[in-house]
């Protein structure tokens, strides 16, 4: 069956039989990347299919309990974790990909990072000027903007008057949101429609301009031909892990995988070792480690209401951390309580005078593996390890977030360290996760931030893609994803990774 | 074979059962619940109350129907994950067997202790110096947790419980039907005007609880 609507979505319950559609550019994935790639190719008359695994999800679709919201949206029920240090880490599989369950933090990272990408990884073109236009028409087209301040709500604004009386620069998250009024669901779903996801903006966009959008569809293999691409060929699936039905082909002159970091490498290591000639494919692999603090406070903070994260520093960038405040549902943030029965629902009781806050960590020397797990899908095996020298960073993050708590007068913080007592007065607990020698098993950290496993590279031997995104090993063979970034990002990674997604988009249209 | 070996064989067989009998059987019915085994059931009770014991501030674990929770989360994760999730289950109600909980009577299935022998057992694993066993723990916390919190009768006693609020519709929701359904379900529709921004306010009315406006939604 050929299919032939044009500028429509398709969706499981449509398809009858096989697949077969014929594109100038078929790409991989309708996250960030993806999105971003498919509307600007489609408005500049390439002829776009986007391909998605996951189904869209309306408002009346969106589960408000975390746990059951992230077995629906996230690959593995939400479940994945990594191995040699365990860490729980997740990846959407929706219309849209990680920016519909995001809280949707837009941050376009200081110069020093891209000179930094510059000079290590024998860069020309990649420097923060060279990037500025594609991150000015990524905030453009998302009206991204600090977040208000009449949304902010307490939990927040107690970061900001704790960095203030410390001294410490802060300031409001950037995010791709009009219209926010507080609800505190960017995790679960946006029910206001105020978060610009993918779903909302790009993808629309992609369709206005005549794409096609293929979900529940999970590519398997790109084809190929010598040093050239042929298209991409794969499944139906049923949404949330059911059974692969119609076979599915795409024939295209181009292809862009933007499967993601964890994705990309599996889907090039099932395509015969793809793309691989550096040996790169799935090496690399970084992330940035998370560790929250909850601190208490006298009187009730009202935390369900406000931006999920709202407020950042960036002051401690170059030492390797930034802080933000962090709210999640409250079945995740429970998680964060201390202690076993009386205790324990004693702690959780305190959750509404409680604030979260976390620092994520620029681990950059701490690397790791992705590579296919047993069986068909794109589920990889991930092993990563905390390197040495990059432990210490939990050490200092905490100490400086326990001092925001002190200056912002909660009355007592609950470390979640291993070794520390399960809740100490602010100062104490500064000064005792500062002196502590740490191991990196002292906490459990989290992260959703992945990059690397598919890096960009001046040198063909020790990369996977050129600065446009290209493969170094195939003509017409393209990847839009974290997976490129030579090294983290230090900051959030969906504005850059957007930003790079809209230079890859140019190239491929210059090109042809 | 001579009637000495038939009667050791006899003997390592009733051993064997016996054996049995004291790891998978004489756990009480499990009415109501598809995806837990009854001696699941009764060992995510069981950690449920020594968890979230009654007489605290908030709803016990009991009242919040943990086990319930999770047999409907489990119906939903994946095979693979279901499949550790039963082998974490399994690996705490008889890892007292091995290694006894507190006296009186330690050395029994995780589920049959009292309730202070059964929080002493869950503290151990907590505050292990092993992080693989701190890890075990962590896991079987999450998802009591994640059960317990998300029982309506938890969240609104912590005041907690989601906000009502107004969805616009918009150019998207024109383009795809509800999960499960063909396009042909989008029902033609105006877009409405987005978003105002207005900040929720403190008393706005949540979805369930205290001064709810509509009946409250099924759990998933």
């Amino acid at each position: 069956m050929t299919a032939a609507l044009a500028g429509e979505v398709r969706v499981f319950a449509d398809y009858a039989g096989d697949v077969r559609e014929e594109a100038d550019v078929a790409v991989v994935g309708s996250g960030p990347c993806g999105a971003v790639v498919a509307k600007e190719l489609a408005e500049a008359g390439r002829r776009v299919v986007l391909l998605e695994e996951g189904p869209p999800f309306t408002p009346s679709d969106f589960v408000l309990d975390g746990a059951h919201s992230m077995a629906r949206t996230m690959r593995e029920g939400g479940l994945r974790a990594t191995r040699g240090y365990v860490m729980p880490t997740l990846q959407a599989i929706c219309l849209g990909g990680g920016s519909l369950v995001n809280s949707a933090i837009c941050v376009r990272p200081p110069d020093f990072v891209f000179d930094a990408w510059c000079e290590d990884f024998e860069l020309a073109r990649t420097r923060g000027k060279d990037l500025a236009p594609h991150f000015d028409a990524v905030s453009d087209f998302l009206g991204i903007a600090p977040t208000p301040e009449d949304v902010q709500g307490p939990r927040n604004l107690l970061f900001r008057d704790g960095c203030r009386a410390l001294g410490i620069a802060s300031e409001p998250i950037p995010r791709n949101v009009r219209g926010c009024r507080g609800s505190g669901e960017c995790f679960t779903g946006c029910r206001s429609r105020a978060k610009q996801s993918m779903d909302l903006s790009y993808v629309p966009a992609a369709l206005r301009a005549g794409a096609r959008v293929l979900t529940s569809v999970q590519v398997q293999g790109v084809r190929t031909q010598g040093a050239r691409v042929l298209g991409v060929e794969g499944r139906v699936v049923a949404p949330f892990g059911g059974p692969a039905s119609h076979r599915v082909r795409v024939d295209a002159r181009v292809v862009v995988l933007s499967a993601g970091c964890m994705a990309t490498p599996i889907l090039l290591q099932r395509s015969g070792n793809l793309a691989n000639r550096s040996g790169q494919v799935g090496r690399n692999l970084q992330f940035h480690p998370g560790v929250m603090m909850t601190g208490v406070f006298p009187e009730r903070v009202r935390p369900e209401f406000g931006a999920t994260q709202g407020y950042q520093s960036l002051a401690f960038l170059e030492q390797g951390f930034k802080l933000e405040t962090f709210w999640a549902p409250p079945t995740a943030l429970a998680l964060r309580m201390p202690g076993m029965g009386d205790a324990f629902v004693r702690r959780l009781a305190e959750l509404p005078r409680s604030a979260t806050w976390d620092a994520i960590l620029s681990c950059h020397r701490s690397l790791g593996t992705v590579r296919p797990r047993r069986g068909s899908g794109l589920d990889p095996v991930i092993t990563w390890h905390f390197h040495p020298d990059d432990v210490p960073l939990l050490g200092r993050a905490t100490a400086v977030l326990a001092r925001i708590f002190e200056a912002a007068g909660a009355e007592k913080v609950l470390p979640g360290v291993h070794g520390l007592p399960d809740e100490l007065p602010a100062r104490e607990a500064a000064e005792a996760l500062a002196r502590r020698a740490w191991k990196a098993t002292d906490v459990v950290s989290g992260s959703t931030h992945a990059f690397c496993t598919t890096r960009m590279h001046g040198d063909p031997r020790r990369g996977v893609v050129d600065e446009s995104g290209r493969c170094h090993d195939l003509d017409n063979l393209y990847v839009a994803d974290t997976g490129v970034f030579p090294r983290c990002t230090s900051v959030n990674p969906m504005l850059t990774a957007m930003a790079l997604a809209h230079r890859t988009a140019a190239a491929i249209r210059d090109r042809a | 074979m001579t009637p000495w070996t038939a009667a050791a064989l006899l003997v390592v067989a009733g051993l064997a059962l016996a054996a049995a009998a004291r790891l998978w059987l004489g756990y009480p019915p499990a009415p109501g619940l598809r995806a837990l085994a009854r001696r699941e059931a009764a060992f995510l009770d069981a950690a449920a109350d020594a968890m979230f014991p009654p007489g605290g501030p908030l709803p016990s674990g009991r009242d919040a129907r943990v086990a319930e929770g999770l047999d409907a989360y489990l119906r939903v994760v994946p095979a693979r994950m279901r499949r550790l999730m039963r082998l974490l289950f399994a690996l705490l109600e008889h890892a007292t067997l091995v290694f006894p909980a507190p006296p009186p009577r330690g050395r029994r299935r995780f589920s049959s202790l009292a309730r202070a022998q059964r929080a002493a057992v869950l503290e151990a694993w907590r505050t292990s110096d092993v992080f693989a066993r701190r890890l075990v723990f962590t896991s079987l916390r999450a998802l009591l947790v994640n059960a317990y919190v998300a029982d309506r009768g938890v969240l609104s006693a912590l005041g907690l419980a989601p906000y009502v609020v107004e969805t616009p519709v918009a150019e998207a929701d024109l383009l795809y039907p509800p999960l499960g359904m063909p396009r042909s379900a989008i029902r033609p529709t105006a877009t409405t005007p987005p978003s105002d921004g207005r900040p929720l306010a403190p008393d706005a009315p949540r979805l369930f609880g205290p001064g709810a406006p509509a009946a409250p939604e099924p759990r998933p």
